[in-house]
């Protein structure tokens, strides 16, 4: 019972992970960049969730609407004015402005809000269901974050396979120029791909800071980190791979916590992740992109 | 005769330092097959492309329709009917066949079911391979896919960029039997190749590319016979 307790935290933990892996794998798969602001985008749906709901007393999830709303323009503010200069760049400045822009995100929010850790709130509070007469006690947290990561995953396949706008993010994820000549409009395509990426990320902020109330500036970063994580051990640029990536992520990380050591669980976390990048360099559902003659 | 569809001017383009196009001029009028023939690296492909958009023109124009394309994005300029079967075909590998000839239709709001009927009657085998990933085609119906998804956007003017590139000479003489059946019913066509005899064959007027400039012009069987196209491109 005490495995299944874990295993339930660690896909709660993976789903987390998981919805924010989708946005370093969209904008990857589109932009071909890694987006390191990615992570404090979270932090800032975050605090405007935070603020929404303590200061306002906005309904919680009316306040994760508004937070989705404002990472959502944050996300193409932040395309706009670093990257889309960048477009034609070495990739290595691309990334060196993905880290500045973390660093910015992060210090403007120090500025904002200071560097006090803040209590958050859970969006739906902090009761749990027990099963099995009390042997298996699950927070309605971990079953809200279980099932958003659910519905997000169905939506967003859907969203890639089916509709207009999701096949051409597609098409220019394979060829930019083959799609511009299309009549597709690959950066507003590449726009959308950001606000799309950003507006999970705001639902990923609100979930994990219900899931672990302290609130700071630096609350993005290391989630950030691990999300990518699960983004590569997927198979960076694939929509299910980060879905995978994310839970398995999730799951390893509780495990090892619980079984291993709760010090050297995310030494676990990226040992396993080497290991697989041994095995299949293009993650577990990646593809390996020959590069054609 | 009338205004032309395509009328291009005194184009420079340069790709940073080197100078690629220099100064070339050239037009293409309704229901004509144009070709721009040349060696490789003669500059065919950087012109199409920025007819296209992709690339600017430093100085010169480009004008479609009787209006300037110069401050026109690529997407708007597939918009107004110009659409561009790019070297290598370019398919989405990774997509059906279906939804790549969707991608094509882009830029057009109705009609798409008839477009694909269309598509799908003047090249039977994408039919076949309908919800096939486009990656797993042949080298000569990835060309048809190609060719069929820029007749999606229902284009005034197509451009071919190599469409025999690759491909054995029985599907070489297959594409250009479309090709020449396209110009039938109507279609304006500008095709750019290297293999010189099979355009020539078909087009109506031709234009000789030598490392950017336009270097001999003439009507299809004028430049067939000419002396200097033979000796250049022909095989003596």
């Amino acid at each position: 019972m005490i495995f299944l307790n874990y295993f339930i935290s660690g896909i709660s933990l993976g789903s987390i992970y998981a919805i924010i892996a989708l946005g370093y794998t969209m904008v990857y798969g589109i932009a071909k960049m890694l987006n390191f602001a990615h992570g404090d985008v979270i932090m800032v749906g975050g605090y405007v969730c935070f603020y929404a709901v303590s200061r306002y007393g906005l309904n919680p999830f009316l306040g994760v609407a508004v937070a989705m709303l404002l990472c959502t323009i944050l996300g193409i503010i932040v395309e706009r004015l670093a990257y889309k200069p960048l477009r034609q760049a070495p990739s290595l400045a691309v990334l060196i402005t993905a880290i500045g822009m973390s660093y910015f995100l992060q210090n403007t929010a120090l500025l904002l809000w200071s560097s006090n850790p803040k209590v958050f709130p859970s969006i739906i509070g902090r009761g749990a269901f027990k099963l099995f007469d009390g042997a298996l006690s699950v927070s309605h947290v971990t079953v809200l974050t279980i099932a958003t990561c659910l519905v997000i995953m169905v939506v967003l396949s859907l969203f890639i396979g089916k509709t207009r706008l999701g096949k051409a993010m597609r098409a220019c994820s394979e060829d930019k120029g083959a799609a511009q000549l299309m009549g597709i409009n690959v950066n507003a395509t590449i726009s959308m791909t950001f606000a799309i990426g950003s507006g999970l990320a705001a639902i990923a902020g609100a979930l994990l800071c219900s899931a672990y109330p302290t609130l700071m500036p630096t609350t993005g970063a290391l989630p950030g980190i691990k999300a990518f994580t699960a983004a590569v051990f997927g198979g960076i640029g694939s929509v299910p791979g980060a879905f995978l990536g994310g839970l398995m992520l999730g799951v390893i990380e509780i495990f090892a916590k619980a079984y291993i050591s709760s010090q050297l669980s995310d030494a676990v976390v990226f040992a396993v992740l080497i290991v697989v990048l041994l095995v299949k360099p293009a993650g577990l559902l990646g593809r390996m992109t020959q590069e054609k003659v | 005769m009338s205004e032309p569809v395509l009328k291009v001017e005194n184009i420079n383009v340069y790709y940073g330092s080197i100078h690629a196009i220099k100064g070339i001029s050239f037009e293409v009028y309704e229901g004509e097959i144009v070709t721009l023939i040349g060696a490789n690296g003669a500059g065919k492909s950087t012109t199409l492309n920025t007819i296209s958009g992709l690339l600017h023109p430093s100085t010169g124009s480009v004008s479609f329709l009787g209006e300037s394309l110069a401050k026109v994005p690529p997407h708007k300029i597939v918009e107004r009917g110009l659409a561009q079967v790019p070297e290598g075909r370019r398919v989405f590998a990774q997509m059906t066949v279906q939804e790549n000839l969707e991608m094509g239709a882009y830029t057009q709001n109705s009609g798409l079911n008839e477009d694909l009927e269309k598509v799908y009657t003047l090249f039977p085998r994408l039919k076949e391979r309908m919800h096939q990933i486009a990656g797993t085609l042949s080298g000569g119906e990835q060309q048809m896919l190609a060719m069929g998804r820029a007749l999606m956007s229902r284009p005034k003017l197509l451009m071919l960029d190599e469409p025999s590139m690759g491909l054995a000479p029985i599907l070489v003489e297959q594409i250009f039997d479309i090709i020449a059946d396209l110009h039938r019913t109507g279609a304006t066509i500008l095709l750019v190749e290297q293999n010189a005899q099979m355009a020539l064959s078909i087009a109506s007027r031709g234009y000789v590319m030598e490392t950017g400039k336009i270097v001999t012009t003439g009507t299809g069987e004028e430049l067939l016979a000419s002396e200097a196209v033979r000796k250049a491109y022909l095989g003596g």
